[in-house]
């Protein structure tokens, strides 16, 4: 699992450009969106590519996905799960 | 003041803007389920008989739909393409973009592909007008969803100015795999025919069309649509989400009515796209400006969204509603879904009132208004 | 015209007609600048390359308007009486191709939307306006060529617009990774704009 939210929070910082973060910048509980990392609903949908991509996970209702991107623990416990990659 | 005196549309349902209405009036739609392309998903969308439409080796899809509604539009203005005073403004999204694909399809790399150049949408664009045998250069306006009506703000400003003596508007964009694709990353396509203003709507449906303006500047409104005002107005919030105020709508709203009194106003006719997020900003805005007794109503069900067409093809259709004493049904509507104080018309309308208002707001915020009045009454 | 930047792979920065040094090239340039002018904007390193050259000169040419870094200390802020129309050729062509790059693999068909909502040319526009709450006209016009005649009639004839008191205009290009070209300016309703357009795109140094 930690391996998991390693690869995870290098993978988030990859594909929503955050510049200049590194993965321990990113705490395993905190919120990814509004008041935690900032993101916005272009990074949600970016993030939805992320989980199909790399774990063959598809979300299609991107309110679902919301639940999911809850925080990086909350992502990494979902793709334990579900994941087809 | 800046009049129409020519116009026309090219779509999967008719092939003129009297027609087209017809159609709309009685309740028809092109809007069908489609699985094209490398797609994942299919998609309801309202799309062109290519096959009917014949091959054509030196002209795109793009370029072949604006020719026809640019011609149409001046020989119902009677009025020669090929006069150095006519002035072409294109109003596109992605113009020839299907053809970037080209680049990408690797049987052919060593031959430069020939419509290569016209990726460029000014290249594109020129190429219309070159074929309509006039030397001109062309502008195009590209900006989101709202080109068709910046397109025209631009037309009434050349006119106003002097610059030429006649506008040929064209708002064209057709249905690729590259738009379809992006907008289904985006989690914005209905599953269904959509549902502008409702509660359950889930979302828009594309649409690929031409529609054509021409104008002229003159004394003599009788008779004739005026361009009245128009206005450009942007969000500052967000570059793919609209304003929760409907800021930058409110604001274009505002600064257009300012020359209208609301029981001139037949109808508003919104964007109305029937995502979430559009349909409650444009309420909001629309209540925020006072237009909350005004009937407003959305075409988007009909023939989907035509992006670079839309501003153009909506105002034509909307002029012949108004002409005939009709406010046309927002096909797809039943409940309101809605948080603005606002009027949906769901059901077609009479109506004796002279004006009507257009309203787009698209992707970098932006947002486009512009009002229209009978000259004469009606 | 007030203030004018320029910005080049090959040229390098021009503000007002004097150089600011940079000694990175091609888009480092661009960030070098971002850096040493600008900082503290999360959103510049999600922009595409267009919205970056476009953006990074608007902050050089209003920084140099207001004396200030801070961008609610600068003139126009939340109003509208500020419009942004900017001009090039080859649209968000460039970006467009990376965007067709993740559709163009049948196993590999990944749609980004963060590159999609990049194929429109008029998102620089938006940026500028979101960074400095400019509710004014933005538009974006794409001409077959570089044409400051063209430009010129359609920058004057903005301020048919009553609300619209000055306005950022010119030519932002960016059709490669490498190769862009920025020639902006601030003008304002008094100006005489056709002399300031010519001198915008014919400035050699």
């Amino acid at each position: 699992m930690e391996e998991l939210i390693q690869t995870l929070k290098q993978q988030i910082i990859e594909v929503l450009n955050l510049e200049g973060m590194k993965p321990e910048d990113i705490d395993n509980d905190a919120p990814l969106f509004n008041e935690g990392l900032g993101l916005d609903s272009i990074d949600a949908l970016e993030l939805i590519v992320l989980m199909e991509k790399k774990y063959g996970i598809k979300l299609q209702d991107p309110k679902a996905a919301k639940d999911v991107f809850q925080s990086v623990r909350v992502m990494a416990e979902y793709i334990e799960q579900h994941r087809s990659k | 003041m800046v009049v129409k005196i020519g116009g026309s549309i090219i779509s999967p349902l008719r092939n003129s803007v009297d027609s087209v209405y017809e159609a709309l009036a009685r309740g028809e739609s092109s809007l069908r389920t489609r699985k094209l392309w490398n797609l994942e998903e299919p998609f309801v969308g309202s799309m062109m008989n290519w096959e009917e439409e014949g091959p054509d080796d030196c002209l795109t899809r793009f370029e072949s739909l604006s020719l026809r509604s640019a011609r149409a539009a001046l020989q119902e203005a009677g009025i020669d393409g090929k006069r150095g005073d006519v002035a072409f403004v294109f109003s596109t999204t992605k113009g020839n973009i299907e053809q970037l694909a080209h680049r990408f399809d690797t049987t052919r790399t060593q031959v430069r592909h020939k419509f290569e150049r016209r990726l460029n949408l000014g290249e594109g664009a020129r190429r219309v007008v070159r074929e309509l045998g006039n030397g001109n250069d062309p502008v195009v306006v590209s900006n989101a969803c709202t080109s068709g009506l910046c397109a025209q703000i631009v037309a009434q400003r050349m006119l106003e100015q002097k610059i030429c003596r006649y506008a040929v508007v064209v708002g064209c964009d057709v249905l690729t795999e590259f738009i379809v694709s992006g907008f289904q990353s985006f989690k914005a396509l209905s599953p269904e025919g959509c549902r502008p203003f409702d509660a359950e709507r889930k979302g828009l449906n594309l649409g690929e069309a031409a529609a054509a303006m021409v104008l002229t500047l003159s004394d003599e409104a009788s008779g004739r649509w005026v361009l009245e005002r128009g206005a450009i107005r942007n969000d500052a919030n967000h570059i793919s989400g609209p304003s929760r105020t409907g800021e930058g709508s409110y604001r274009a709203l505002r600064t257009v009515l300012a020359s209208v009194g609301m029981e001139e106003l037949a109808f508003v006719n919104a964007h109305g796209t029937a995502t979430m997020y559009n349909d409650e900003m444009e309420s909001i805005a629309l209540e925020r400006a006072g237009i909350t007794d005004v009937p407003v109503n959305s075409l988007k069900g009909y023939l989907g969204h035509t992006m670079g067409a839309a501003g153009v093809l909506e105002c034509l259709v909307s002029m012949k509603a108004v002409e005939e004493g009709v406010v046309l049904a927002t096909r797809g509507f039943g409940k309101k879904g809605v948080s603005g104080n606002i009027k949906i018309n769901g059901e077609l309308t009479t109506t004796d009132r002279p004006s009507f208002v257009k309203m787009l707001s698209g992707f970098g915020g932006c947002n486009a208004v512009m009002l229209y009045r009978k000259g004469g009454g009606v | 015209m007030r203030h004018w930047v320029i910005l080049d792979e090959t040229r390098g920065v021009v503000v007002d007609g004097e150089r600011i040094g940079v000694e990175a090239q091609g888009m480092g340039m661009i960030d070098e600048i971002y850096r040493g002018y600008v900082g503290n904007y999360m959103k510049y390193f999600k922009m595409d390359s267009l919205c970056k050259v476009g953006f990074v000169a608007s902050e050089l040419l209003l920084a140099k308007e207001s004396g200030s870094r801070d961008v609610e200390q600068r003139k126009c802020y939340g109003t509208a009486e500020r419009a942004i129309v900017l001009f090039n050729e080859s649209g968000s062509l460039y970006t467009d191709t990376r965007y067709q790059a993740t559709i163009s693999d049948e196993e590999n068909y990944f749609p980004s939307p963060a590159l999609f909502v990049y194929t429109l040319a008029n998102i620089v526009t938006g940026e500028i306006a979101i960074r400095n709450k400019y509710y004014g006209e933005t538009n974006f016009l794409v001409l077959p060529e570089k044409n400051s005649q063209a430009m010129a009639v359609q920058v004057s004839a903005l301020f048919a617009d009553k609300e619209t008191q000055s306005a950022i205009v010119g030519w932002v290009e960016c059709d490669a990774e490498e190769h862009f070209e920025v020639r902006m300016a601030l003008v304002g309703r008094d100006d005489n704009i056709e002399n300031d357009i010519k001198t915008l795109i014919e400035w050699k140094n």
